[in-house]
């Protein structure tokens, strides 16, 4: 920075805060010794898992703790002036006037019952006494800055009138109006779909520079803070483990923690075959029971006696990059090996190999569409003409025995109802669907219980798929019992067995759902779709919910069962890191079509279709070095109701080559070994295409 | 080059309820010589210097130790600070000699920076030198040269000229009318990546105008 004489004051300082909240068990200290500095126009990323005190922090600044939360040490300075202590009001008009921030849900920040221009326009008419005229304008300029399409008819709508991305633009807009000093977002672009975090991301970074605002981000999202952040805190259990320049986290992380969640998420072009995940073993202890020592002692591969008695500080290990661990230069000079008991399960998955082998399920020209309720008299005698939402349209795909087939696409392109066709919970409308050479194009009521045996789900969330007043033992043992699969005196010892697949002890057995961490309830969902023994499971979604540690637990719990039972997979999920890790094959939807399908490694490297290009561009990499091409999709996926005509892809096509594109379905081009791409650009061209993601690596880079 | 660019966004502020002791700390400890107060919603309500914090002996000589201690304890900002009437301010879209003049003109050392009222940024005597500073581009290394020249249409594109032809670019570059010499005019180029001798022999070849300085910076 050639500015130096700018006033050096960081605009949020916060030192050793603590931050505890009253329970039933007495005071419980959810946040500990957390120092940290955040600059105008620079972004500090706060990460670590859920449970880790983040979304703490922020609330503690800003005095939003609720009833039972109080701070209890340390301070805060922003702008150099201490806020502990300070009034209500005096508080009120900071947050009004200097700190404003963005939420994960922009619905709960927008009150669905005022348009958009009321909502936004309010804080400048009441706080700066503005006429009505002269904030509207002002809210419409915002507006443009933050790339809303069409501002003046947006100001007019509802909230539940916009689209999820659209709605956080409004709230990232409304935060920007009162030029505030100081933002804090709290994982606000978790809700939202690759294409449009992308876009989020990149806006918040332009407006970072332009107004020169100091941006607190909070995320789980290791992708996401490598993109955005300039200085990196890794939280656990409450405290600040690791501190430091964005490089230095991602690359010379120092923290056992740190390097413990790298290992957790996979990266991006890497698969099964040629890389593991290392989940870290245990789980984020609860802030009333801290071991004396280190915090992270009890899941540390290189925890020794003095760790289990002193309690390290955050001390510096290099210029600017702070730690809280004994023996942090010493381990960050091994080379990290895996614990042994991990070590079988590891080579095993290593040797796996998927071998070509017959198709088990067969899709051929699948349809389901939704037919769409019309008002007009016409269609209410009868008459009129029915519209159709056409959420899976001519879809067709094989998919092998043993292997696994990734579907990727944004949300509303129909990955989900085509699993739900699949499994039979929603009726086909037309089309073929073939598995282990059965017909299985009727509802799942009319199926033989044989077939539904041999066809499972796990669902993504599984807090909902679960029945909280059973225990877990009772709904494993369900399938077994309905199916049976096994002798009815032997369910208890099958579920007991089950839950030791997914690395359970036996004595979940009487537990309840709720008794569980999402991690576990998540296992015990797998561990249900696996009890009927069945030759595919549907997975919609299995690991979206979960922290990065326990989604890697959860995936190589995934590829274990797999390996074991011979398994066939449909794998279906947003990340594309994820799917390109756990896939053989993978098909790429886009409102209701295939627009590419082929095996995972041909995917991710050219030729590509557009919409893969594109979706590609916007995964958050961890990893600072990555260069990735900008190609940011305008608008939003168009209604399945009346999709657009010729390729569905042309209205958002960056690569459209003219009026064909508009007029007619795009051919099925080969790529060779099962690789098709369905566009209009010829395949020579399509091969011509760079690389979407280039990863610079040093010499040095471990 | 407007003010816009080159103010301090979210400069420090503060209320008029600060004590005067409270602002004379809060100014020490984080350098700053200029405080902007203001009122809800950042409305400008004065502009607080670390002279308008100077109490007059004045007005202490009447009193006693006692009451001094009280006097001063119980005067804030909102009590000595110039009333934003009489705060002279700009706007972010004027450009920076505008800012200049403003403050040369009213010999004074800022100008907070307002939009309808409302306290976006602060421009200070040392905003305006940094960039001085940066449109000569005083860190990089080079030549610089002082070139005078007749006052007259056509001399600095001879000037300009001559660099040109010889393939060289020119790194910054400023001018103003002579000092002392009426007619006469000062042109500053800074050129990069060229011994000094080549410059001045290629520039001395110009007639009607004289190198007056060559330094490498």
């Amino acid at each position: 920075m050639t500015a130096n004489h700018r006033i050096q004051t960081p605009i949020l300082e916060v030192e050793n805060l603590a931050i505890s909240y009253e329970t039933r068990k007495g005071d419980v200290l959810a946040v500990r010794d957390v120092s940290f500095e955040v600059h105008r126009g620079e972004t500090q990323g706060i990460v670590g898992e859920s449970g880790c005190g983040k979304s703490t922090i922020a609330f503690g600044i800003v005095n939003f703790l609720g009833r039972n939360g109080k701070i209890v040490g340390g301070s805060i300075f922003f702008q150099g002036q201490e806020l502990r202590g300070r009034s209500e009001e005096e508080l009120r008009r900071l947050r009004g006037d200097q700190i404003a921030m963005v939420y994960q849900d922009p619905m709960q920040a927008l009150n669905p019952s005022l348009r958009i221009g009321d909502q936004l326009s309010e804080g400048l008419i009441v706080h700066r006494h503005l006429s009505k005229e002269a904030a509207y304008e002002k809210c419409i300029d915002m507006l443009k800055r933050v790339y809303m399409p069409d501002p003046e008819a947006v100001m007019l709508r509802y909230p539940h009138q916009l689209s999820g991305g659209q709605q956080q633009r409004v709230v990232i807009a409304m935060a920007l109006l009162n030029n505030p000093a100081l933002l804090i977002m709290d994982e606000p672009t978790t809700a939202l779909d690759v294409t449009v975090e992308a876009a989020v991301l990149d806006l918040i970074d332009e407006l970072r520079r332009e107004f020169d605002t100091a941006i607190m981000y909070i995320t789980h999202n290791l992708g996401v803070i490598a993109r955005v952040s300039d200085r990196v805190g890794v939280m656990y259990a409450g405290e600040m483990v690791e501190q430091a320049p964005v490089e230095e986290v991602f690359l010379n992380s120092m923290h056992p923690y740190t390097q413990g969640l790298m290992r957790c998420v996979p990266k991006l072009g890497l698969s099964k075959e040629s890389s593991y995940l290392c989940p870290i073993r245990g789980r984020v202890p609860s802030p009333a029971e801290l071991p004396p020592g280190c915090i992270f002692e009890p899941r540390c591969d290189y925890a020794r006696p003095r760790c289990r008695q002193t309690h390290p500080e955050l001390r510096q290990a290099a210029p600017g990059h702070f730690i809280r661990c004994l023996f942090a230069e010493e381990i960050a000079a091994q080379e990290w090996q895996p614990p042994e008991d991990l070590i079988p399960d590891l080579m095993a998955l290593a040797a796996r190999k998927a071998e070509a082998a017959e198709p088990i399920l067969h899709l051929q020209n699948v349809r389901t569409y939704y037919e769409q309720e019309s008002r007009s008299v016409a269609s209410l005698i009868g008459l009129g003409k029915k519209r159709y939402v056409k959420a899976v349209d001519d879809v067709s795909i094989e998919v092998p025995k043993g292997c696994t087939l990734g579907v990727v696409g944004e949300s509303g392109c129909g990955k989900s109802t085509l699993a739900k066709t699949i499994v039979g919970l929603e009726p086909l409308t037309g089309g073929e669907v073939e598995f282990l050479g059965f017909d299985i194009s009727v509802p799942v009521k009319k199926r033989d219980i044989r077939l539904i045996k041999e066809l499972q789900m796990v669902f993504q969330n599984p807090d909902s798929t679960m029945n909280p007043s059973f225990s877990v033992g009772h709904q494993i043992g369900r399938p077994l019992r309905r199916f049976k699969t096994v002798p009815r005196n032997q369910v208890r010892d099958e579920v007991i067995h089950l839950l030791g697949a997914v690395k359970l002890s036996a004595v979940y057995y009487d537990r309840l759902p709720r008794q569980l961490s999402g991690g576990e309830k998540q296992r015990v969902g797998i561990a249900r779709a696996f009890a009927a023994r069945p030759d595919l499971v549907l997975c919609d979604e299995p690991v979206s919910s979960l922290d990065v540690s326990v989604q890697a637990a959860v995936l190589n719990l995934l590829l274990e069962i797999q390996q074991e039972y011979g398994t066939t997979m449909l794998f279906i999920a947003h990340d594309l890191s994820v799917v390109r890790f756990f896939s053989d094959y993978i098909a790429v939807m886009y409102l209701g079509k295939m627009c590419e399908i082929g095996p995972a490694e041909a995917i991710y490297a050219p030729p590509y279709h557009p919409y893969t290009e594109a979706l590609l561009s916007a995964v958050p990499i961890p990893d600072p070095r990555a260069e990735q091409k900008r190609i940011r999709l305008s608008g939003t996926v168009p209604s399945a109701l009346d999709p657009p005509s010729g390729c569905r892809f042309h209205t958002r096509c960056p690569r459209k080559i003219g009026e064909i594109c508009e007029t007619e379905v795009p051919p099925w081009q080969d790529a060779g070994n099962g690789h098709r791409i369905f566009c209009h650009i010829p395949l020579e061209e399509l091969r011509q295409m760079e690389a979407v993601v280039t990863i610079e690596e040093e010499s040095n880079a471990g | 080059m407007l003010v816009k660019d080159y103010m301090t966004r979210h400069p420090l502020m503060a209320e008029p309820t600060m004590s005067i002791v409270e602002a004379q700390r809060y100014m020490g400890e984080n350098n700053i010589r200029h405080l902007p107060i203001v009122g809800k919603g950042k409305r400008l309500l004065g502009l607080a210097t670390r002279q308008t914090l100077l109490v007059r002996p004045a007005t202490l000589g009447s009193l006693n130790v006692w009451e001094i201690t009280r006097f001063l304890s119980n005067l804030t900002v909102g009590d000595v600070m110039v009333k934003a009437t009489d705060v002279i301010t700009t706007s972010k879209d004027a450009t920076i000699e505008q800012a200049a003049r403003i403050m040369v003109e009213n010999k004074i050392g800022c100008l907070p920076v307002l939009e309808e009222g409302i306290v976006v940024g602060i421009i200070t005597e040392i905003d305006l030198l940094a960039q001085l500073m940066e449109m000569m581009a005083t860190r990089v290394p080079g030549v610089r040269v002082t070139v005078r020249m007749p006052n007259v249409k056509g001399e600095l594109a001879k000037l300009v000229g001559a660099i040109s032809a010889q393939g060289w670019g020119i790194l910054a570059c400023g001018g103003a009318p002579a000092p002392k010499e009426p007619g006469k005019w000062d042109a500053v180029v800074k050129i990069r990546y060229v011994p000094r001798e080549e410059i001045v022999v290629a520039l001395e070849r110009i007639e009607s105008q004289e190198i007056v300085d060559v330094r490498e910076i």
